[in-house]
């Protein structure tokens, strides 16, 4: 009885063990599949999204009149009108010779790393040519990869301006930081769901200014009907507007169905009120809305409703997303040199599966060599614990696969070393039963021994222990692959080793 | 004992040895850094099928000797290589463009494809988003040491542990210096090996030592 239980264990691990390394097919269609989770892997095995964003090298025509102030809408002018109004026209680098220097290379790099830990990618490798200001980075191709990209590039410029005078009021500076936020609506049936805000909280100077702003910027002299006219165009404008920045690159018609909106509105609030100012908020030189303000904002916060109340799951992800790009942008700061995506390509990593298969047949060699060591030094409980190590092995191997744990290189050292703890855990226990086999009973010579192995094992491994578990936390894929790995390999040293290695043992004890 | 002395002064003067030998070279010819953290020169050839990393590397052994080049996979459907060398002169584009073409049956053209620069990566650009996450790590392994070993003297311990942990790194950087082993993807989790082992070895140490004690509070 005692031995068809040993080779039911034993069997059990082996078949464990097939699993594991061999996979279990079945034919989908005409070919076959392996049903077994297939492991994943890191930037460094896997490939990367490689970047290069290279200085913005073009100028741009601009059109100014005899003040020498820029004129904006120039579209349409010919070079007669140009002329006819006394405008001259100017070509003027994006990136003037001036601000291309290394100090200013060093801080967009700077500013794209904030990015990148903000939109959560903290495995990415950054280099930056400090003669010509081009930088690459390399980070994880996931289904984010493609949004991150897009807000690499983009400067971030921030201005609050004067419509009228063009004076600029509020930048970057200003800004302490962005965020996300949410708010239900529930005014009406028609917008009844959640809205998705744009927070923008103002530092102390930037409070102060956006106070005076509001102060000055106010709507003046309204009757108690033009106010509540005012008061839905104002809610209405900002909608508005924030439509505005959804449909920009894609919805031409919407766009021009708002534009007509808000000149039919402006021409209504002239109406009612003559003397009133208006201030325009720009992103990146893109005017995101023109409004005025109800009341003085003493909050130093200010939130922009992107897009409209929606009750559809993926509309508000569409929102929130959108946020995000714009508080990841205005947070991280104001990308002092405009810069072009040259390259947007998916490198796969050079580490080959021959590589991989080298390092492979050397471990497994190493592992063999231990082994057979183990056999000869402990005889048939060395034979056990051999079959047992290799099982211990597989099930690391599916618990790995299972528990998502994405593999690093440093992962794969991970797998080194608990191969090696198992190995010296092992040798511990056979050897306590070794030494106390005279001594007492058999069924106590393992019992005893196995908690002295795990008495005298962890009590050493504790700080590896606290180590690991620090750094699952720690926000670095390759950091937290390690501990992961190492951390799910200790746990199952600990179980399998006192429910498989440790019965076994006993059973085959209890036998003689 | 006295030999057990020796043998310890011996082992920490080779340590000492290693750690100056490593400094000088530092100093004097800095770190080697792996192709993919140097500055080098790039070409990127659309092939436009599968190819084999090792047909590429046969190539580039004959048009870019004595140099060490890395091949890459570009896109998802694998049908452009990556080429990066230390420096890759027109020449050499041009009889590598030859070559591909020859072997690939492809048409491509030297004047349509650039040698582009690639910056060198930082040593410390490497290093720095680790270094957080060891001193957090190492500054609560240091707490449990001190509660664990007071008996040891808390303040021994936890200057023993730091010194001995700092000695360890440093040896390791020590022997990349001299031996002029590439920094690159292997050097992280050869520190974090180092720093498992070395807190395994002070752990076990320590362990020791509190039995000793134990045992002569115990006759005491």
């Amino acid at each position: 009885m005692k031995k068809v239980k040993i080779l039911t264990t034993i069997l059990a691990v082996v078949l464990v063990s097939m699993i594991a390394f061999l996979g279990i097919y079945s034919q989908v269609q005409n070919r076959m599949e392996n049903k077994v989770k297939d492991y994943s892997y890191t930037m460094n095995l896997k490939g990367a999204r490689q970047v290069k964003l290279k200085v913005n090298e073009e100028s741009t025509t601009v059109i100014k009149d005899e003040n020498g102030a820029e004129i904006e809408e120039t579209e349409e002018l010919t070079d007669e009108q140009i002329a006819e109004k006394g405008y001259s026209k100017e070509e003027v680098q994006n990136n003037p010779q001036e601000i291309l220097t290394l100090d200013n290379y060093k801080k967009s790099k700077e500013i794209i790393e904030k990015r990148l830990k903000k939109l959560n990618v903290d495995d990415y490798n950054i280099r930056l040519d400090e003669q010509t200001g081009d930088i690459i980075i390399e980070f994880t191709e996931n289904d984010n990869t493609d949004k991150v990209v897009s807000n690499l590039s983009t400067t971030g410029k921030f201005e609050i301006i004067d419509s009228e005078t063009k004076e600029v009021l509020m930048t970057n500076d200003d800004i302490k930081s962005s965020s996300v936020m949410y708010g239900s609506s529930s005014t009406t049936a028609a917008n009844a769901g959640t809205n998705v805000y744009l927070n923008i909280e103002f530092n102390k100077d930037g409070a102060k200014k956006l106070e005076d702003i509001s102060n000055k910027y106010v709507e003046t002299e309204e009757t108690s009907d033009s106010n509540t006219t005012s008061e839905e165009t104002s809610t209405e404008e900002e909608t508005t507007d924030t439509e505005d920045i959804e449909t920009e690159s894609t919805d031409t018609e919407e766009d021009a169905t708002d534009t007509e909106n808000t000149e039919t509105e402006s021409t209504d609030t002239e109406e009612d009120t003559t003397t009133e100012k208006e201030i325009t908020m720009k992103v990146d030189d893109q005017e995101i809305m023109t409004t005025s303000f109800d009341e003085p904002l003493r909050t130093g916060q200010l939130q922009l409703s992107i897009g409209q109340a929606s009750t559809d799951k993926e509309t508000l992800n569409g929102y929130v997303d959108q946020a995000l790009s714009m508080a990841t942008v205005l947070d991280s700061g104001n990308i002092p040199i405009k810069y072009d995506i040259a390259e947007n390509e998916y490198i796969s990593t050079d580490i080959t599966e021959d590589n991989i298969q080298i390092i492979g047949y050397v471990a497994i060699a190493i592992i063999a060599v231990a082994l057979i060591i183990l056999c000869i030094r402990y005889k048939t409980n060395g034979i056990i614990g051999a079959i047992l190590y290799i099982g211990l092995f597989a099930i690391y191997s599916l618990l790995i696969r299972y528990t998502n744990v994405e593999i690093s290189l440093e992962g794969l050292f991970a797998i080194g070393v608990i191969l090696i703890l198992e190995y010296i855990f092992m040798n511990k226990i056979l050897n306590g039963i070794n030494k106390e086999k005279e001594e007492n009973n058999k069924d106590i010579v393992v019992k005893e021994a196995v908690k002295t192995a795990y008495k005298e094992f962890f009590i050493k491994i504790i700080p590896i222990i606290i180590a690991i578990i620090a750094f699952c936390f720690m926000n670095l894929t390759p950091l937290s692959s390690f501990g992961m790995m190492m951390f799910w390999g200790i746990a199952l040293i600990a179980i399998y080793n006192f429910v498989i290695v440790g019965t076994i043992l006993k059973i085959k004890a209890e036998k003689k | 004992m006295e030999k057990k002395n020796n043998k310890m002064k011996i082992i920490v003067l080779l340590i000492a040895i290693i750690i100056i030998a490593g400094i000088i070279v530092v100093a004097t010819s800095g770190f080697n850094f792996e192709l993919a953290y140097q500055p080098s020169k790039k070409v990127e050839l659309y092939i436009g099928k599968e190819f084999e990393i090792s047909d590429i590397k046969q190539i580039t052994n004959e048009v870019i000797q004595n140099q060490e080049v890395l091949i890459q996979k570009v896109e998802v459907f694998e049908d452009t290589v990556s080429i990066i060398s230390n420096d890759i002169t027109e020449e050499q584009k041009n009889n590598l463009i030859t070559k591909i073409n020859e072997k690939y049956q492809t048409e491509l053209s030297a004047e349509e494809i650039e040698i582009t620069s690639i910056a060198h990566m930082r040593g410390r650009d490497i290093i720095k988003p680790y270094i957080v996450s060891f001193i957090i790590a190492t500054a609560i392994i240091l707490l449990y040491m001190a509660i664990r070993y007071y008996k040891l003297n808390s303040i021994k311990v936890i200057v023993k542990t730091i010194l001995i942990l700092a000695v360890a790194e440093a040896l390791l950087f020590s022997i990349i210096a001299i031996t002029r082993l590439p920094i690159g993807r292997l050097t992280i989790p050869m520190m974090l090996i180092v720093y498992i082992l070395t807190l395994l070895g002070i752990t076990n140490k320590f362990e020791k030592n509190l039995e000793i004690k134990k045992i002569e509070e115990e006759k005491n």
